[in-house]
């Protein structure tokens, strides 16, 4: 499976935070199906990844995500994780149009503002459109290891069934701990999600440093 | 006559051995411990068998790294020492300190238990071939419903053949589409079956959190349930009734509490947790198994006739299914007389708890937060769960490795189970060997 971008980045989060089944079945495709935590629990995955290096120069993109299992066909380039981006952000207008014709990503047409804090206990990120707060976003370290992760993203281009390999490699934590936070404010971007019975706790907090993100050409199915 | 009369009396000698055990290398970890079984839900194509190639390859590789610590055969009786095939060497590995099995009072093996089974197969067969509303029921299964209601101070009784179907029985025998059940998010996977089942709306309150379930009871007007349980399983820890039997009152919530790991342990006569924080009566279903602390099997819900008789003709978990043996019936009578007749198991099964946990703290083991017999060694490394629980085997420890999805990711840990019939050479040696072990992997404080 050929390369078609691969993205170098400081900083990456990904946080799950517990959403109504009948929420992300609203925003899934008919063919996918949402992974359920408990039952009519599944997992929105908040994604914010701060780019140092790509095609478009350094960037940063949030991105919102209904977790779905991955489709296996064998064992072997298995894919740990699928998920299926509903809504993305970021601070290029390049970044947003390079990324939209080649992944088909749903990007919000207005570009963000974002910072990212870390201390030695968390990293918060706070993103802004036109000053505006939009969202604000803690994740906490667990035990740190170097990984690489497979996973499948699912698009949709019109009718057209889409799916890629997305591999994440850097140093990396993951845990349970229940120790971030989320606060989404009202803007066009959070208006679906405010309407949502969203956890303001994510039960699982990855934290991604010094890594990069690549993503394998598209295939239909 | 120690306080632990009979309750060890036909333990086998301690000893370990193991029979041609050859010197064993650490073990690499393979990449595929990665994953794990939600990786295998869902599969590409059509074909309904189009993830067992896949995930026999997977498990090929997973199995002998550490999911062969699950299933391994026992050659003994649950005592406190056990014989156990190692499946991955071929091994009889004899006379492991038991951590592993739910006989908190040792009463699966009295030798009253046993005389009444033998003695119930000379008149009964071995099962009783037939649905409990038609040809299943016997005699005894009579018998030992009155005796159960007695014991819990209640009208009526129902079983069950197992603990899992008296949960989907009671659950979707009493809620419908429409209703409402709200549950601990740590609930048993037989709770959420039942609410699965009942097609009812499903929520989950955070573990133990009065202010959470009344949040999440709000605004909603019809039929409502609240589930809790007595132990939680995975950590040992109780639910603050009082405070939530207010929640549910507020709310018009009817209040079921499965206390299948902690019926016959807790509280002055030992009903239960309900009966420990003083609200028995308050509570409206109280259910539980007796595969645990009676050391047999089946489940149960003891509350109102009127309640009884409607699960009776609604739980289909009961009357779809096979009546209890009355073989194992029997063993359960025998098994309660004892639990009431000798309040000192309990007494010895408490010293032991405290002595256990004092032991383990002691030398740095780190145990969470539990309040019971059900105490967690708190691991918290997935990839290396499985290599510690090997390691712990052959120092001769059976205790059982839990690791995600079964708890949350990196909240891996050895689930110890503490029973009655431990003696304190048990409760030393098994520490000792646990906090070595643990402090090869850097894991102890």
């Amino acid at each position: 499976m050929s390369v078609v971008g691969s993205y170098r980045f400081h900083t990456g989060v990904s946080a799950f935070f517990e959403m109504a089944t009948s929420d992300a079945r609203a925003v899934l495709p008919s063919h996918l199906e949402p992974i359920e935590v408990r039952h009519e629990r599944s997992v929105l995955s908040v994604n914010a990844f701060l780019f140092d290096d790509s095609v478009v120069g350094p960037y940063t993109e949030v991105m919102f995500a209904v977790i779905v299992p991955p489709l296996v066909a064998a064992w072997g380039q298995h894919a740990k994780a699928g998920l299926y981006p509903f809504l993305a952000a970021t601070t290029s207008a390049e970044a947003r149009r390079i990324k939209a014709e080649r992944f088909h990503f749903p990007y919000h047409d207005q570009n963000i503002d974002a910072q990212f804090i870390e201390t030695k206990d968390r990293v918060r990120i706070r993103i802004f459109g036109s000053g505006a707060p939009i969202l604000d976003l803690s994740v906490t370290p667990g035990a740190w290891e170097t990984t690489t992760h497979l996973l499948q993203g699912f698009m949709m281009n019109g009718t057209e069934r889409l799916r890629t390999i997305m591999q994440i490699s850097g140093d990396y934590t993951v845990h349970e701990n229940e120790g971030g936070e989320m606060t989404l404010f009202p803007h066009p971007i959070t208006t679906d999600l405010l309407r949502q019975e969203v956890s303001p706790y994510p039960f699982r907090e990855h934290w991604f440093k010094n890594g990069t993100e690549v993503f394998h050409k598209l295939e239909a199915f | 006559m120690s306080d632990n009369k009979n309750v060890e009396a036909k333990a086998p000698v301690h000893r370990i051995e193991v029979e041609g055990e050859q010197a064993h290398a650490p073990p690499t970890i393979p990449a595929a411990m990665e994953y794990d079984y939600t990786n295998f839900y869902f599969g590409a194509g059509d074909d309904p068998f189009a993830l067992l190639e896949p995930f026999d390859d997977w498990y090929s590789q997973v199995e002998p790294a550490g999911y062969y610590l699950y299933e391994l055969p026992l050659h003994t009786q649950p005592s406190t020492r056990v014989d156990i095939q190692d499946t991955k060497t071929g091994e009889l590995r004899r006379g492991l300190i038991n951590f592993a099995s739910y006989n908190y009072l040792g009463l699966s093996y009295r030798p009253e238990v046993k005389k009444a089974i033998q003695e119930a197969a000379e008149v009964f067969g071995g099962g009783s071939s037939g649905s409990p509303i038609l040809s299943g029921t016997t005699i005894l299964h009579k018998q030992f419903e009155a005796e159960m209601a007695a014991f819990k101070g209640k009208e009526a009784t129902l079983l069950f053949p197992t603990g899992y179907s008296a949960n989907v029985g009671t659950i979707a025998g009493l809620m419908r589409s429409g209703d409402l059940i709200v549950a601990d998010q740590f609930a048993h996977a037989s709770i959420v079956d039942g609410m699965i089942l009942s097609k009812a709306k499903s929520r989950f309150f955070r573990h133990n959190r009065a202010d959470d379930l009344d949040r999440k009871l709000s605004g909603f007007e019809g039929k409502k349930l609240v589930i809790v349980e007595g132990v939680y399983s995975m950590d040992g820890d109780v639910p603050p009734l009082p405070e939530l039997i207010e929640v549910c009152r507020k709310h018009g919530a009817r209040l079921m509490i499965d206390e299948a790991h902690s019926a016959f342990l807790f509280g002055p006569t030992g009903k239960g947790v309900a009966e420990d924080q003083g609200v028995e009566d308050e509570i409206d279903i109280h259910l539980g198994t007796f595969s645990k602390s009676l050391g047999g099997q089946g489940g149960y819900v003891v509350g109102s006739h009127q309640l009884v008789n409607y699960l009776r003709g609604f739980s289909r978990s009961r009357f779809f299914s096979c009546a209890l043996s009355p073989v194992i019936v029997a063993g359960l009578r025998a098994a309660l007389e004892i639990a009431q007749k000798e309040p000192e198991l309990r007494t010895k099964l408490w010293d032991n708890v405290a002595r256990m946990q004092k032991l383990l703290s002691d030398r740095g083991v780190p145990i969470g937060d539990s309040t019971s017999h059900v105490i967690p060694i708190m691991v918290r490394d997935d990839a290396r769960i499985f290599t510690i629980g090997e390691q712990l085997m052959r120092e001769g420890i059976f205790i059982n490795p839990v690791r995600y999805p079964a708890v949350g990711k990196h909240k891996s840990r050895f689930r110890m189970s503490i029973s009655a019939a431990h003696t304190s050479q048990d409760l030393e040696e098994g520490a000792t060997k646990i906090a070595d072990v643990l402090q090869r992997f850097g894991l102890c404080q």
